[in-house]
């Protein structure tokens, strides 16, 4: 067995391994979650200290067949872009489950569903088959189901369905697309690496048509104008670990998929959809940040503005260039970073007061210096202060988009101005002013949760400081893919 | 040469459920469970000598009948689920013990006619047999006297199939007037001379008409609702699996290779019946607050779906339909079974019944959930494989790559009412908090049934290659 499907086996083992453990020990559910992802995170750190980084074709490759019938084989491998979202997928799972020691309610389903949750998201970081693709694609559906409808929010079951419908419908037309693309090679085959080589030579109707089934999979995912309605609810209902994994790797499903797949196998299509991507950006870019602005929940405020940082992060993909592509996968790992240390501060604080109203506090700086230390950081991130990880994507995805399309990119700057302002406004208002007296009793973040949210911070910094040791993994595979396109 | 041979299951089965009849009346009450175990063991033992001809490659052809390998996957399903659905009757509390004889006979004779069924090749042979399967199941449906339900849903069913019947025969002497005869292997040698005859169109729609009752295809599909709520439920799952796919069988061998329905214009009619079965269906669905009704109308649901591989009808057309006939049997016979098990602990069908059943018994809502997931056609479960199939044959066609595209609005639409049920098993709670016991037929059942869901999902390859061996209608 190679390393990536010891990687994707590890969750799964646990996962069985605790729906064998009685539902009252609960301190060795939570044990086996812990350690079972602590191991997936080991493994996937010596995937990434194992990487060449040199080399630009998939490594660790391993082709096993699975159903003949079809031509599907078991088929898994990374590159540079793959690479670095298995690693975030491992570390973030384990925070999340981690801080997630704070559920009281069916403490076993849910570290059941939620190591489930991480063989689907590795499995589509790693999988080069389609059907393999796609069914870790949807294997991630079910568990975020049902992690949201139990453990989440007062309107839980229309957010989970909502969630899954969406999702669902997405994925079943590029199913659809990922079938017109299996008829039409020669021989017939789901393989993604021999799909990229025939897909450039189908007629240019038909490429835009794939094209397009494969997007609206992908955009819902991402989510882009005008499918992004699920996720403010999904964000906002859902349990602060599972919007931390939401928020921090499911997104980048989608425009991984669209990096990985669409772009380089439909250069036509690509070229024709251009366009109307760079105008979906910066909707993104912009109606994420207004939307933001105008919320008075913490979470929902954090979670509109994920809908801008993935708006730059179509920006870059618009770029077709080197720096533009560099900058999308590295927003995505920033994104990932930040956003969901976001999501762990803001559960942080509503476990303690109860709410999410952000006129609700004030002050509360001086009461708990580390508490707010921490978010400053990275709100600081997030809008893009120079020094910090968020900064180096946005920049690199504004500079190669620019060459492109200067005039949207002018446009998108709004988006910045107005992220500054409503993450500089929530500041002021919670953690400066007054203190609010009605929160004198509660305690500054504890010992779980610093554990959970600190990782994060200082690689937030670390890549701020240093981006090239995210870069370098990057970088041969983008400039690679970058040619096959042109 | 009558080549009686051929049919020797279907008389054996045919015998033993005279014999189940006759030993039903020297049984004491108190022992009549064993009439069931007898029912078992001789459809276990005819399922057991199919295969058997199976790998023996027996096939040949009689005078209105034929024996390949389509006849025998279609005879496999259906011995299949009548073992499940005797070992399901068991314990089942609405029949009498008195009546354990009839019952048991009634279902073998029954499947006996779907047998016949698969294998026909003659429109008054394929006449009997519907007959045979229509007769055996009014009976059945009708079998809980005490329910009134139970009563309306089989004089509905008994008033419907009547009509369709008289329908059918219709058809059948229309095509008897334009080509002189019924038997379709001497029709094969003279495709030609009727292409466009319309009294023999029109006698191949009616004929339609018999076997869209039989599947519950819209716009025929009104009794199946009422039939299945009132039913007994193992006779449910019954009449929405073997009934079912033994008629879908025979109109696969019909309309997708004896007279292919292109070859009498009447791909489109078959095409828009197929898009409004999975519409009506699950939009109807949606509605329901009756488990059983929910059931029975997300069975028309996936009777829509089958249909479009009838409507490609190409070779893949045909595999992905037999696959998923397999499918759909081993997970709708296991949602039946759950949904059985859940009534028998609460009395009731209604969706209520649900809530809070993962706190009550994690492993039967897991498992139904399985069910559940598998009918929306999501991975990796064998639903999921059957829909790819059934997509990918559409996909392949171009001409109805619309029919994928409504199947996947419908499969997404279909996933609301699926869930709605997981919802109130994972996400609400319930007063009643005592867990739900299994018999151990029933278990058995539900064991065999959700084990064979995953893993026909997760290695699909020997069913497919099975599959591909028997897309060969008789030559």
């Amino acid at each position: 067995m190679s390393l990536l499907s010891l990687i994707v086996v590890t969750p799964l083992i646990g996962a069985l391994l605790i729906l064998a453990i009685p539902g009252t020990r609960t301190k060795l559910i939570q044990g086996v979650a812990l350690v079972f992802s602590a191991l997936t995170l080991l493994l996937t750190g010596y995937l990434y200290a194992a990487f060449d980084k040199t080399v630009v074709l998939m490594q660790f490759v391993e082709k096993l067949s699975w159903i003949p019938a079809f031509n599907i084989n078991y088929c898994v491998g990374v590159d540079g872009l793959s690479v670095a979202l298995v690693t975030l997928t491992g570390l973030l799972t384990m925070l999340a489950i981690i801080y997630s020691f704070n559920i009281t309610v069916r403490i076993k389903e849910f570290f059941f569903w939620f190591l489930l949750l991480e063989v689907g998201m590795l499995g589509v970081f790693v999988a080069l088959d389609f059907f393999l693709f796609y069914v870790f694609w949807e294997l991630t559906l079910v568990p975020m189901y049902f992690l949201i409808g139990v453990w989440g929010g007062p309107k839980k079951e229309y957010a989970a369905i909502k969630f899954f419908l969406f999702t669902l419908f997405g994925s079943l037309l590029m199913l659809l697309g990922i079938l017109a693309l299996y008829f039409n090679s020669m021989p017939h085959t789901f393989d993604m690496m021999e799909l990229i080589k025939q897909g450039s030579l189908l007629p240019r109707a038909m490429q835009i048509w794939i094209f397009l089934a494969l997007y609206v999979g992908f955009a819902i995912k991402i989510p882009a104008f005008p499918f992004h309605t699920w996720l403010p609810l999904a964000h906002v209902e859902a349990p602060t670990g599972v919007s931390v994994i939401l928020a921090g790797v499911m997104l980048k499903m989608g425009t991984y998929g669209i990096m990985r797949f669409s772009f380089p196998a439909l250069p036509e299509a690509t070229k024709w959809f251009m366009p109307f991507l760079i105008v979906i950006a910066i909707i993104n870019i912009v109606y994420g940040a207004f939307c933001a602005m105008a919320q008075k929940d913490l979470k929902k405020m954090v979670a509109y503005s994920s809908v801008n940082h993935m708006g730059y992060c179509m920006l870059g993909m618009t770029a077709m260039s080197g720096i533009g592509w560099n900058g999308a996968v590295l927003q995505m790992i920033t994104h990932g970073l930040i956003t969901g240390s976001l999501f762990f501060l803001v559960g942080v604080i509503y476990d303690r007061a109860h709410t999410r109203d952000i006129d609700a506090f004030g002050g509360l700086a001086a009461k708990f210096p580390v508490y707010a230390g921490l978010m400053i950081i990275q709100v600081m991130a997030s809008l893009g202060l120079p020094g910090l990880a968020g900064f180096v994507g946005e920049f690199l995805c504004f500079l190669g988009a620019f060459n492109v399309w200067p005039y949207y990119v002018a446009v998108g700057t709004i988006g910045i101005l107005v992220t500054a302002a409503f993450f500089l406004r929530m500041i002021e208002k919670v953690f400066l002013g007054p203190f609010n007296e009605k929160w004198a009793a509660l305690k500054d973040i504890g010992f779980r949760e610093m554990v959970a949210i600190v990782p994060l911070v200082l690689l937030t910094v670390i890549i701020g400081v240093w981006p090239k040791f995210c870069l370098d993994l990057i970088d041969p595979t983008i400039t690679y893919l970058v040619g096959m396109i042109k | 040469m009558s080549n009686l041979i051929l049919l020797n299951p279907e008389i054996i089965l045919a015998c033993a459920g005279l014999l189940i009849l006759l030993a039903g009346a020297f049984i004491g009450e108190s022992r009549a469970k064993l009439l069931f175990h007898l029912g078992t063991i001789s459809a276990a033992a005819v399922l057991g000598m199919v295969v058997t001809q199976a790998v023996m490659a027996a096939y040949g052809n009689g005078t209105m009948w034929v024996l390949d390998p389509a006849a025998q996957l279609f005879k496999f399903i259906i011995l299949l689920a009548t073992v499940f659905t005797l070992l399901l009757s068991v314990n089942y509390h609405a029949i009498q013990p008195r009546h354990v004889g009839t019952y048991t006979a009634l279902v073998l004779w029954a499947s006996c006619g779907m047998m016949f069924l698969s294998g026909a090749m003659d429109l008054i042979y394929l006449l009997i047999s519907l007959e045979l399967i229509s007769i055996s199941c009014f009976i059945l449906t009708g079998f809980e006297q005490k329910n009134p339900r139970s009563a309306e849903g089989a004089i509905k069913y008994f008033l419907m199939g009547g009509l369709s019947t008289a329908v059918t025969i219709y058809g059948i002497s229309l095509f008897y007037g334009a080509t002189g005869t019924t038997n379709l292997f001497n029709y094969v040698s003279s495709v030609d001379l009727h292409f466009n005859d319309p009294a023999y169109i029109m006698g191949m729609l009616f004929i339609l008409v018999g076997f869209g009752f039989k599947i519950s295809m819209v716009p025929f599909h009104f009794w199946a609702p009422d039939a299945y709520e009132g039913a007994p439920t193992p006779i449910t799952a019954y009449l929405s699996v073997a009934s079912k796919l033994a008629a879908l069988g025979a109109m696969m061998r019909i309309f997708a290779s004896v007279i292919p329905h292109y070859a009498i214009s009447s791909t489109l009619v078959i095409a828009v019946l197929a898009a409004l079965t999975m519409t009506v269906g699950n939009l109807t669905a949606l509605f329901q607050t009756n488990v059983k009704r929910l059931l029975a109308y997300s069975s028309i649901a996936q009777a829509g779906y089958m249909l479009i591989g009838l409507v490609v009808a190409d070779p893949i057309g045909r595999e992905s339909v037999f696959f998923y006939a397999l499918a759909y049997l081993v997970t709708n016979m296991g949602a039946f079974a759950v949904a059985m098990v859940v009534a028998g602990k609460t009395g009731s069908y209604e969706l209520d019944a649900y809530d809070g059943l993962a706190r009550r018994s994690l492993g039967l809502s897991i498992v139904m959930v399985m069910f559940l997931l598998s009918l929306a056609g999501i991975p990796p479960l064998v639903g999921f494989v059957g829909k790819f199939y059934l997509f990918a044959s559409a996909v392949n066609s171009h001409t109805y790559l619309w029919l994928a595209v409504l199947g996947v609005v419908n499969s997404v639409v279909s996933v609301y009412y699926y869930m709605n049920i997981a919802r109130r098993m994972f996400f609400s709670e319930s007063k009643d908090v005592s867990a739900v016991e299994t018999d151990i037929y029933t278990a058995g059942v539900i064991f065999v049934t959700s084990a064979a869901t995953l893993l026909m999902g997760l290695l699909p390859e020997t069913f497919m290659r099975i599959v591909k061996g028997c897309v060969s209608f008789h030559s």
